[in-house]
């Protein structure tokens, strides 16, 4: 009787994490799979279509242009925003900088108020006419067009340099940890050893901060194929020509504005495979810098 | 106490007490304070019949006829409930489409129809009212066109709650001190031709200090609606795609040398917006397209616009044109679940037939009633300060018998966003070739119609449950 109650203990103990995990997210997985696999209309009217739904994804250019700007927004991500974020990092790392407490929460900061506040305050700033940019750049330069519309002619660099705001200070507190637990006794040999600025970030700082670098390029990467809210917010839908769709607005319109659930279904596997293959990339390109 | 209470509760509690963590025993002691509050709570009253609507407007016109209908000791009482509109779509697609229960009556905005049209006929969670309608004679009743967004394949499925006819309103203002005679202008290209020396006078030469005509690329409802008022729009009679029709390449050129290119007389004032509001209070823009809601929302929003604005009907694309279109709608459905469904149709005639009613939606929101009879009701003919002394109801009510029929296709979010796709990318060729005369937007506008419409047959032919084949499948 014992040695049954022994058995069954940690069966009880993780009980509530299973079964809220198996609801909550391995059902709906494996219905969502279930579903990428049919038509519906409601549980009463389903069809199954085999691979119809993933055969019409390959070939719906609405699909192709929501995956072509969440790829160029990611790529943003990686080659503007994380080099920005690791610069700012060591700025605010120096010792010698003064307020240099105050000016890490400053660029924090912009990270407490979240997307959806951040989608309105710049829809705002680059308002046609009433908005403040172009305001201030009519003010500035003689015959500047008030009426210039930023969010019809650069939609991803509005949402670039939007996110920007919100994210740079966000991942400079990663790189900044990471920098924090940079043995100093190695940067001072290199120094001593004649390295110069460049050489000591390229071959002590950078090995050091690799593998929270790795991870927050891993995050920013799943972040911005995960993107909804800031466009959805600062573009009221998908902008002009829908410049600013996303796979996740594409996903969200299929599945709840169009009601084709199947089809929705089947984007998002698509979309996790993605990251599954950037993940597995990204590991493996990390494995290779680190040998 | 041992006296008072069974040995085994006090050491059953005792050892509870003692095994559990503080936070499971916080948690305890919050959940037994707060069981008394909870069950002790009093229910919602509970009503024989549920009446969701999503607007806050509505609930309080509906509120005191409710009252009056629950006080019929003959009738089913009706629980008149307000909900979100996003909330509403959710629970009322999910109930359709689940079969749970939803409210036995609902109001229901033209956007959220398509979704509940989408699947199989008998899929519809409303009861399909042709029948009832054609026999108590209440398609003669009722406005014939505003019928048009509530029927798919043929079958009605609401009664309409409006017809929203489309004027043009006008700084009066503005145009008359320049000594405009508004009254002339019958087709867009007189509303052009007499306007534009307005667009720079008191500026600086060729820089242009006002713009004639509200609308934008991106305002996709209110370029549809000129497309329909054209005779064209996005689906046929049959509610196919049909964006090729000759009506829509004429309109959509000329619409986008307004926006585009050296000819522009356009300026985006989006609804509902505080930069939107600002341009036609500083008469930046001088007309827009105004259905009867919007002109009941700018009283309300725009106050200072008071004895400055007019209304016209809208000029019409060729001489001896449609004067008008349509924007918005909502009805009034009854679920399949609900628990009587007479009592329903009962209590839904009684409230959108109700002359009360009528008086009540037009003084509150300028909306005016789909019911024709109502039209020579006193209220709807009387001057209106706000619209420079108009009798601004009567306006409406000429053109509503003229508004033009609409789609109810699930497909017509994506055929909206097709148009906003294509005019997007004409406004942008007109710009960068500075072009001003539609003729030669022609060409490209057919391609790009023809490649979006293309698009949306692709999606609409894998749509089983549109095709048929689900049908077939499931027998």
């Amino acid at each position: 009787m014992k040695s049954v109650r022994m058995a069954l203990a940690p069966w009880l103990f993780l009980a509530p994490y299973l079964v809220t995990t198996g609801v909550f997210m391995i059902w709906p997985l494996a219905i969502s799979f279930d579903l990428s696999f049919k038509q519906t209309f409601g549980p009463g009217h389903e069809v199954w279509v085999g691979w119809e739904n993933f055969q019409f994804l390959l070939r719906d250019p609405l699909f192709w242009k929501a995956a072509r700007n969440t790829a160029i927004f990611a790529a943003c991500s990686v080659f503007i925003q994380l080099p920005l974020s690791l610069g700012l990092a060591m700025l605010l790392n120096r010792p010698q900088l003064w307020g240099r407490d105050v000016l890490r929460l400053v660029f924090f900061s912009p990270s407490l108020v979240g997307l959806v506040f951040v989608g309105v305050l710049f829809s705002m700033l680059f308002e046609k006419r009433t908005g403040l940019l172009n305001r201030v750049l009519a003010a500035m330069i003689p015959g500047f067009d008030v009426d210039f519309a930023w969010l019809e002619s650069y939609v991803m660099a509005a949402l670039v340099l939007a996110a920007l705001w919100l994210y740079v200070g966000f991942n400079m507190v990663y790189f900044l940890a990471a920098l924090q637990n940079v043995p100093a006794e190695l940067v001072e040999a290199a120094m001593l050893d004649g390295a110069s600025p460049w050489q000591r970030f390229r071959h002590v700082v950078v090995p050091e901060i690799l593998p929270v670098a790795s991870f927050v390029v891993l995050l920013s990467l799943i972040g911005s194929f995960q993107l909804f809210e800031l466009p959805f917010i600062l573009l009221n839908g998908s902008g002009p020509d829908n410049q600013g769709l996303t796979i996740v607005m594409y996903l969200y319109s299929t599945g709840f504005v169009t009601g084709d659930l199947g089809y929705a279904s089947a984007i998002g596997w698509v979309l996790s495979l993605l990251l599954m293959v950037f993940a597995a990339g990204q590991r493996w390109l990390v494995r290779r810098l680190e040998q | 106490m041992k006296g008072r209470y069974p040995e085994g509760i006090i050491s059953w509690a005792q050892s509870f007490f003692e095994n559990i963590s503080p936070g499971v025993g916080l948690i305890f002691l919050v959940f037994l304070a707060t069981l008394p509050v909870v069950t002790m709570r009093a229910a919602r009253e509970q009503r024989d019949l549920e009446f969701w609507v999503f607007a806050k407007q509505h609930a309080d016109a509906y509120r005191p006829l409710v009252d009056g209908w629950n006080s019929q000791a003959d009738n089913k009482s009706v629980d008149l409930q307000l909900i979100d509109y996003q909330a509403m779509e959710r629970r009322m697609l999910s109930g359709f489409m689940s079969g749970t229960p939803v409210a036995d009556l609902m109001e229901v905005e033209r956007h959220m129809i398509g979704r509940v049209f989408s699947g199989p006929l008998e899929a519809v969670g409303f009861v399909d009212l042709t029948e009832r309608l054609k026999r108590e004679g209440l398609m003669e009743k009722i406005n014939r066109p505003s019928f048009s967004p509530w029927t798919t394949r043929g079958r009605i499925f609401g009664l309409p709650h409006d017809v929203h006819p489309v004027l043009l309103a006008y700084r009066a203002d503005i145009v008359e001190a320049a000594g405009i005679d508004m009254s002339r202008i019958e087709t867009w290209e007189d509303f052009v031709r007499e306007l534009r020396p307005l667009m720079f006078e008191g500026g600086a030469v060729g820089r242009p200090v006002r713009y004639l005509l509200n609308i934008w690329h991106t305002q996709r409802d209110t370029i549809e609606m000129l497309l329909m008022q054209a005779g064209g729009g996005l689906f046929n009679e049959r509610d196919e795609v049909d964006f090729l029709r000759e009506p829509n390449v004429e309109v959509l050129a000329r619409i986008a040398t307004w926006i585009g290119g050296p000819g522009r007389i356009a300026l985006d004032a989006p609804r509902f917006s505080a930069s939107g509001n600002k341009l036609i209070l500083d008469g930046t823009v001088l007309a827009t397209p105004v259905p009867d809601w919007l002109a009941g929302i700018w009283q309300y929003d725009l106050p200072d616009l008071g004895g400055k604005l007019k209304l016209m009907p809208l000029p019409a694309w060729v001489p001896g044109g449609r004067r008008t279109s349509v924007l918005g709608g909502t009805m009034l459905g009854i679920s399949k679940t609900a628990r009587d469904f007479e009592e329903c149709w009962d209590f839904a005639k009684s409230l959108y037939l109700s002359p009360t009613l009528a008086e009540k939606f037009f003084r509150d929101s300028h909306i005016i009633s789909p019911v024709v009879e109502h039209w020579g009701l006193a209220f709807y003919h009387q001057p209106n300060a706000y619209y420079s002394g108009q009798c601004s109801g009567a306006l409406f009510i000429e053109q509503a018998p003229h508004v033009p029929r609409r789609t109810s296709s699930p497909f017509s979010m994506m055929a909206l966003d097709a148009l906003g796709t294509v005019m997007h990318k004409v406004v942008d060729y007109a710009d960068s070739q500075q072009i001003s005369d539609p003729k030669a937007l022609e060409p490209l506008l057919r391609e790009l119609l023809k490649k979006e419409e293309e698009r949306i047959k692709r999606q609409i032919a894998r749509n089983v449950f549109h095709s048929g084949l689900a049908q077939e499948v499931q027998r």
